[in-house]
């Protein structure tokens, strides 16, 4: 297990998802003031904090999975590669092909293997046959680092998986729509060490295709898979930096206090 | 402190495990009861009913004489249908008759017309019915198995005693005791009686005859009125009112009305059914559309009520993973959320299904109490004719005069129970069959 990787360099300047002073609000409660986030392409970007800081909001912010819950209003300026994603012409569906999801608890559909890759393609039209079809269920599988323990049994129900085999079928689905962005929210944190360890080493190597966001509990997994890291704090963007100078040279004393563990 | 025992209880652990015991047997005892009361009733509805699928038959040949039945001897099924059913009655008693005398059985006491009224009046019209749908049986000596009539059925059956009879103006005990004879020379026999499943109904003398065909029928029909218009419109309606409607004071307002149209006693609708569609819309009365439409109207919220259980307990994840991969909301709940929630919607539509089977009281009031002989046609011009309904047979059998409609009404009881025993099953059936775990 490659432990912290603190040295790793940003590989791109490219900005994929721009916020400008984005706004959240529950009923009237204002669950996220002012953020101002670039999320760069072919980055892993992390989103640390303590409990309730709101990053988790955020995060389904930027998908507009927020949408689903009625007394959830968003403002100020979230853009996908200069497009506002909250113009009323947007419809979400769209913005979630092309940005992907992938949730902290392993959510399969009770399908089988197969059907759950071959969902997000299968909606889209992504696909002509069944032959294309199969080629992206089995590359998908592939990227998710489960083509081999799952081949000989596409037909099992995706349910029956281990919870870390259950979490990277969940990454297979999510990226079987080629989506731009991927958004975890806290992915690892229902599984075990060793599962934890491989979806890891899966995120990193997603970054060469996607931009991926996580959110994370876990201070050691943000500086482990992340280049750039972002702090929050009761709502607020405390910090956003290079991963490297969050964790060794902070400049906010309250991000100091947190990932020495003083807070959180 | 003194050290206490642990074996010696205290008064506090006394009275509690008391008090334990107590309610233990108060449960205990509810259950009891409760299951004594259940054998009682099926011990005392199978003791009744079950007579109603034996019948006393009497078995001879009849001589169809064409001078009798064909008086202008051209088998014209209109001019053959000028000869009634007391013209048949006359054949039937007169074939009897020689057969006795070919078996060597003195009729005693008994008149040539009492040996008649020992055959059900049904009988002569079933053979007219017969000889008219194939007149090239005239002419021919064909045997036939006639119902005795109620008394002598009665006879066999513990209802009518020789003392009994003596006192009756339809039967006699002399008649009791050629019967007797009669089974001994093998005329007279009891047999399973599927036309207690598929004969219409009879007259109030006829009771030998009453069968649950017309109803078995009507039942159907509205069963498949119901199942065709409560299924799509409940499992709409509730995924509308689950999955999209915004949750506000005007879906609080539909919510509560519809908890309360579920308790709703059953007879209002029925009045609802009477003044919408009978009076309003001109349907006709006594129609399995008609009841088909207002046990639709009392099953709904029936339905509406566990499928939107059955929404709601479908995890909310399973939702974020669709939606996560771009799927409509209409994707999420038709290829997702729906397959999840089959078990329970299936499960409260049976159970839906089966109430509405056995309600009596809405029927009462748009005319299915009526007496109704002729079978309604195929569907669905058939749904608009006449029909009775299993139900509401009970309770128009449960009101005559006769004593042999007391087996007839827990015989209908016995069937209408099967059918709910066999819906309950399938129900079961599906809830195992798509039960699924995530």
């Amino acid at each position: 297990m490659k432990d912290q990787r603190l040295e790793t360099r940003v590989d791109t300047q490219t900005i994929k998802i721009e916020a400008r002073k984005a706004q959240v609000y529950y009923g009237t409660n204002h669950a996220i003031k002012d953020v101002d986030v670039d999320i760069l392409d072919k980055t892993v970007t992390a989103f640390i904090g303590p409990s309730g800081c709101g990053k988790s909001t955020f995060l389904r912010c930027l998908n507009r999975m927020n949408d689903t819950i009625p007394s959830c209003r968003v403002e100020g300026r979230i853009t996908l590669e200069g497009e506002d994603i909250y113009d009323p012409r947007v419809d979400p569906v769209q913005l979630r092909a092309r940005i992907g999801m992938v949730f902290q608890k392993p959510n399969p559909f009770p399908k089988s293997i197969y059907d759950n890759v071959a969902y997000g393609p299968k909606i889209h039209g992504l696909t002509r046959n069944k032959a294309e079809l199969d080629e992206v269920v089995e590359s998908c599988l592939r990227k998710a680092a489960l083509w081999n323990e799952v081949k000989d049994r596409l037909a099992a129900p995706g349910t029956g998986l281990s919870g870390g085999q259950q979490q990277r079928l969940c990454i297979a689905r999510a990226i079987a729509t080629s989506p731009e962005v991927l958004l975890m929210d806290e992915p690892c944190s229902a599984l075990d060490p060793i599962a934890t360890a491989q979806v890891e080493e899966l995120i990193d190597e997603l970054r060469s295709q996607f931009s991926v966001v996580i959110v994370t509990h876990s201070m050691q997994q943000a500086a482990r898979v992340s280049q750039r890291t972002a702090f929050f704090h009761l709502g607020n963007l405390v910090e956003f930096g290079e991963t490297g100078q969050i964790f060794t040279n902070p400049r906010d004393p309250r991000t100091e206090s947190y990932i020495s563990g003083r807070i959180g | 402190m003194t050290r206490v025992s642990l074996f010696a209880q205290d008064a506090r652990t006394k009275s509690r495990n008391a008090a334990e015991k107590r309610f233990r047997a108060y449960g205990l005892s509810a259950i009891v009861v409760a299951l004594l009361a259940l054998v009682w009733l099926l011990v005392s509805i199978f003791g009744n009913g079950l007579p109603a699928f034996r019948q006393t038959f009497i078995s001879f040949p009849v001589t169809l004489d064409a001078a009798v039945l064909d008086k202008a001897g051209n088998r014209n099924v209109a001019e053959m249908a000028k000869t009634t059913t007391i013209g048949y009655a006359k054949l039937l008693a007169t074939s009897l008759e020689a057969e006795l005398a070919a078996k060597g059985i003195d009729l005693g006491e008994v008149k040539s017309k009492d040996l008649t009224k020992m055959i059900s009046e049904e009988s002569p019209a079933t053979l007219r019915n017969r000889v008219l749908a194939d007149p090239s049986l005239i002419g021919q000596t064909v045997q036939v198995s006639v119902l005795a009539s109620g008394r002598i059925d009665g006879y066999y059956k513990g209802r009518v005693s020789m003392e009994s009879a003596a006192k009756d103006k339809n039967t006699s005990p002399e008649q009791l005791a050629l019967a007797d004879q009669m089974q001994s020379a093998g005329v007279l026999s009891m047999q399973l009686n599927p036309g207690f499943l598929t004969m219409p109904d009879a007259s109030d003398k006829r009771p030998e005859a009453a069968g649950l065909g017309v109803a078995i029928i009507g039942s159907l029909y509205m069963m498949v009125v119901v199942l065709v218009l409560a299924l799509p419109i409940g499992v709409a309606a509730s995924v509308y009112l689950e999955e999209f409607a915004p949750k506000n004071k005007f879906t609080d307002l539909i919510e509560v009305n519809i908890a309360n149209l579920a308790a709703v006693p059953s007879i209002v609708y029925g009045i609802l059914g009477l003044a919408i569609f009978i009076n309003f819309a001109g349907l006709p009365q006594s129609a399995p559309i008609v009841g088909g439409l207002v046990l639709t109207l009392m099953t709904l919220p029936r339905i509406i009520i566990p499928t939107r259980a059955a929404l709601k307990a479908v995890p909310p994840s399973i939702r974020d993973a669709a939606l996560g991969v771009g799927a409509s909301r209409l994707q999420t709940v038709t290829h997702h959320v729906l397959p999840l929630a089959m078990p329970g919607i299936l499960t409260g539509t049976i159970i839906g299904l089966a109430q509405a089977l056995g309600e009596t009281a809405p029927l009462l009031l748009i005319g299915m109490v009526a007496f109704v002989r002729d079978f309604p046609g195929a569907p669905p011009e058939g749904l608009f004719d006449p029909a009775a309904a299993l139900p509401v047979q009970i309770y128009n059998w449960t009101q005559r005069g006769d004593p042999g409609f007391v087996e007839r009404a827990s015989g209908a009881i016995i069937v209408l129970l099967v059918f709910l025993i066999a819906m309950n099953a399938i129900a079961i059936y599906f809830r195992r069959k798509f039960e699924r775990r995530w």
